[in-house]
């Protein structure tokens, strides 16, 4: 609710005195200031600038913290994008920085001058550049007299301190926006020496939900909006007590990994359900349909009608010619051929006999086509009969082709006779056999049908490989099957000589049968598999009409089911399971590789700190009885038992070890620091512009204020 | 401007009466802005590195190591663990049925999975 409606302006500004400092925890997620000494900051955002065009003027306007979405639809955002002046913790993008403070001390009700000092937190070891161009902005833009900056953690600590959360000795685990910390405290101070961070943190979370769930859900990629994934993991995400078993409850125990999967409905609308066509409307199709194909029909008759016209015309002509050419003598002969374009009058014969079949066909008779083969046998081959002496050298060569031609068609044609013969042979001993004894011939058809169709199959297998999967998908890494393997062997080994010694290769002619073996089709195979598959459905055919229940499975089998149907979406398709993710995702702060981030994770983190801090076993123990857990990542339910087992890894057996989450893990923060400003110690601890003039950036360097609550 | 954006008080005045410095001055309008700042890493690279004592706290030096067990390994998809890497996506896998899936995935979600864990292919 907070993120939509916008801050309200302070209009008590003026009522402070000069002196009274202005707090700001500038963190990466959200911003906050206030004045010092009161309990809640007077505003807070999310510490984010976005620069849109404006629709109607198209002026670029700037935008600061989150907006109303329905307000949105007046500017132009395609071109940009929300921008925060933060990586992972520091602040890099002044520009940004500066938009941010004008809104935060508009909001905060500065009318004429920020004549404040102010004490603004950041990160652990924040980069001088960082601190240096923060306090040139406050000093020279907005003309504050004096600027301090305290570590958030800290004051975080400091702050439950005073709450009696934890002891002087002890240590902060900080989960912000952008990192994770770890700072050990001695005396109430904090050493930052021995502090660590890791940068992984609340965004890294978000993150990690919204890629997950996008690629879990790519139609609804849309959806997944920072923000959302943001709102989801606030309020679904939590820490597992031991990850691994998790895991297993959510592999292997359904009903369990139910119950902690949470859905999330996206709006669905069903689609229209389509009407079946009425009676008129078939009714209409069908007669729409009937009028087209009369249409075409008529359109081929006259197509037919005008082919048989033209066809009959140039019969005519062409008996005309003929007729004519009967008629004349030698000198009249050559002149009409002449002219009619003809070279001998063989050519106008076989003319019109090619013209009176085409015409017949076109009439639809039958044009006895068995006699006229029979009868054109003595055309086809007419030199065959005539005797050698009384051909030329060229016809004879003709007449020896023509003899072979018709050698062959004889030989194929008494092949077919004798083929159809056998079968019918066949045929009538099977009918015999079957009239014999009917169920050993039944029998026999089974075990014939079964060793066929196990032979068909094998080769199928043989063929598409047994390892590759339904998908079909065949890559780089498949394996070969068996007789592609067998090919590849061949090709390798004849690349290589076999015998040191001479070549024999082609000495023999079996060695040339090895090409045969190598070429891709091996048709041979492919025909013994069309023999084998004509064979299978033949006598599939012949069980089926003993026995009307058999099913051949060759035929079954061969009309896959279309994996590409199209089916409706239902509700179900619009609905977001959210399982494994809940823990998966918070799991980065303890396991910061699953996100490629190549650090310690949180729990980690406390023993390096230990041993980074240079001190007896005896104050790592006190140290370790007074742990807060702070930041806003904290808040996952779950959070302090895990870190509680994680740490004890790593501590000696029984070591005393005592956790406590802090008051509140955002707010307190600020709260600290509000307090720390509000002290008498805060004036000394401040620098002003005179300072930083005089000593240049080591100021920076040396800037470390004493954190006194 | 419509009147519901001037009631919401969204957008931020291009002047505020309490800067010495108004934003329109220091980024006057025409000139080319071009880009102003650098990345952190580049940042902390000029600054940090070179003027500051190794034995001062810094923000580089109290970087976490990486963590002194070995990385569990899970799977990209379902986030089991994952004993088997797929050598041709490169994607981890906790079973049989995953792996009919990755290997029908196409390249593009192949490397965004693979950038979830930061091991995509980057071309430079």
């Amino acid at each position: 609710m907070s993120s939509l409606c916008r801050a309200r302006r302070e209009t008590d500004f003026a009522r402070f005195p000069d002196s009274a400092p202005i707090v700001i925890d500038n963190g990466a997620s959200t911003f906050r200031i206030g004045w010092a000494g009161e309990a809640e900051p007077r505003v807070s955002f999310r510490n984010i600038v976005q620069r849109p065009r404006h629709r109607s003027s198209g002026e670029t306007v700037t935008v600061v913290g989150d907006t109303d979405p329905a307000l949105m639809k007046y500017f132009d955002c395609t071109r940009t994008s929300i921008r925060s002046a933060f990586d992972d913790d520091v602040v890099y993008q002044f520009e940004y920085m500066e938009y941010i403070l004008d809104y935060a001390f508009d909001r905060l009700g500065a009318t004429s001058e920020v004549g404040h000092p102010i004490l603004m937190t950041e990160c652990e070891c924040n980069p001088s550049f960082s601190r240096a161009r923060m306090s040139e902005l406050l000093f020279e833009t907005y003309g504050v007299p004096s600027v301090a900056f305290g570590i958030d953690d800290v004051f975080s600590y400091k702050y439950n301190q005073k709450l009696g959360n934890c002891g002087e000795d002890g240590l902060a685990i900080s989960c912000e926006f952008g990192t994770c910390h770890v700072v050990p405290f001695l005396k109430g101070q904090p050493v930052l020496g021995a502090c660590c961070r890791t940068n992984v943190g609340g965004s890294h979370i978000t993150d990690f939900l919204r890629q997950l769930l996008s690629l879990k859900y790519p139609y609804h990629v849309a959806n997944f909006t920072w923000e959302k994934a943001e709102e989801l993991k606030k309020e679904h995400c939590y820490i597992a007590a031991d990850y691994m078993s998790e895991l297993q409850i959510f592999k292997n125990n359904k009903e369990e990994a139910e119950e902690k999967t949470r859905y999330w409905q996206l709006p669905w609308v069903p689609p229209p359900r389509d009407e079946p066509p009425s009676e008129e409307e078939l009714a209409r199709k069908a007669a729409y349909k009937e009028k087209a194909g009369q249409r075409l029909r008529d359109m081929a008759a006259a197509k037919r009608s005008q082919k048989i016209a033209d066809l009959e015309e140039k019969l005519s002509g062409l008996e005309d010619l003929m007729d004519h050419l009967d008629g004349a003598d030698e000198s009249q002969t050559t002149s009409i051929l002449g002219r009619s374009g003809y070279l001998s009058q063989q050519e106008i014969k076989s003319d019109i006999l090619k013209a009176t079949q085409s015409l017949r066909k076109a009439k639809g008779e039958s044009n006895g086509n068995e006699e006229n083969a029979d009868a054109s046998g003595a055309d086809k081959y007419p030199l065959v009969s005539v005797p050698d002496d009384m051909l030329t050298p060229e016809q004879l060569k003709e007449k020896k082709k023509q003899i072979l031609l018709k050698t062959t068609t004889e030989g194929k044609l008494r092949a077919k006779q004798r083929r159809a013969e056998e079968a019918a042979l066949r045929e009538k001993q099977e009918e015999e056999r079957r009239t014999e004894n009917p169920e050993l011939y039944f029998d026999e058809l089974r075990a014939r049908y079964l060793e066929l169709s196990e032979k068909v199959d094998q080769r199928k297998r043989q063929k598409v490989n047994g390892n590759n999967n339904s998908s079909g998908a065949v890559g780089r890494g498949e394996r070969l099957n068996a007789a592609q393997k067998e090919r590849m062997r061949l090709l390798t080994t004849a690349a290589f000589d076999r015998g040191k010694g001479e070549d024999t290769f082609g000495m023999r002619d079996e060695d040339w049968l090895v090409y045969k073996k190598m070429s891709k089709e091996n048709e041979e195979d492919d025909d013994g598999k069309d023999d084998d598959e004509s064979e299978l459905a033949r006598i599939a055919s012949k069980i089926q009409e003993v026995d009307p229940t058999f099913v051949n499975k060759h035929d079954a089998v061969e009309p896959a089911p279309d994996p590409h149907k199209v089916r409706p979406l239902t509700a179900d398709d619009f609905k977001i399971a959210i399982g494994i993710e809940r823990f998966r995702c918070p799991e980065v702060l303890f396991q910061p590789g699953m996100i490629g981030v190549d650090q310690a994770g949180i729990d980690e983190m406390v023993s390096i700190s230990l041993r980074r801090l240079l001190e007896d076993e005896s104050v790592k123990e006190r140290l370790c009885q007074s742990i807060l857990v702070t930041g806003g990542s904290s808040l996952f339910p779950g959070m302090i038992p895990r870190l509680e087992s994680g740490i004890r890894q790593f501590r000696p057996y029984l070591a005393p070890l005592k956790l406590v989450r802090a008051a509140d893990p955002i707010l307190d923060a600020w709260r600290g620091a509000a307090a720390f400003a509000a002290s008498s110690n805060f004036g000394k601890q401040t620098f002003t512009l005179a300072d930083y003039r005089e000593h240049g950036e080591s100021l920076f360097h040396r800037h470390n204020i004493v954190y006194t609550l | 401007m419509e009147s519901e954006v001037v009631r919401a008080e969204m957008l931020l005045a291009p002047t505020m009466a309490f800067k010495k410095v108004q934003t329109a001055d220091k980024y006057p309008k025409g000139q080319s802005r071009g880009r102003q700042w650098k990345h952190l890493r580049h940042l902390l690279q000029a600054a940090d590195a070179t003027s500051l004592p190794p034995d001062r706290p810094n923000y580089l030096n109290i970087q976490s190591p990486p963590s002194i067990y070995p990385p569990k390994r899970y799977c990209d998809v379902t986030g089991f663990e994952a004993p088997y890497m797929d050598p041709r996506t490169k994607l981890r896998y906790a079973d049989p049925e995953v792996f009919r899936q990755i290997r029908m995935l196409p390249e593009e979600y192949v490397q965004r999975y693979l950038a979830v864990r930061n091991a995509a292919v980057v071309l430079r």
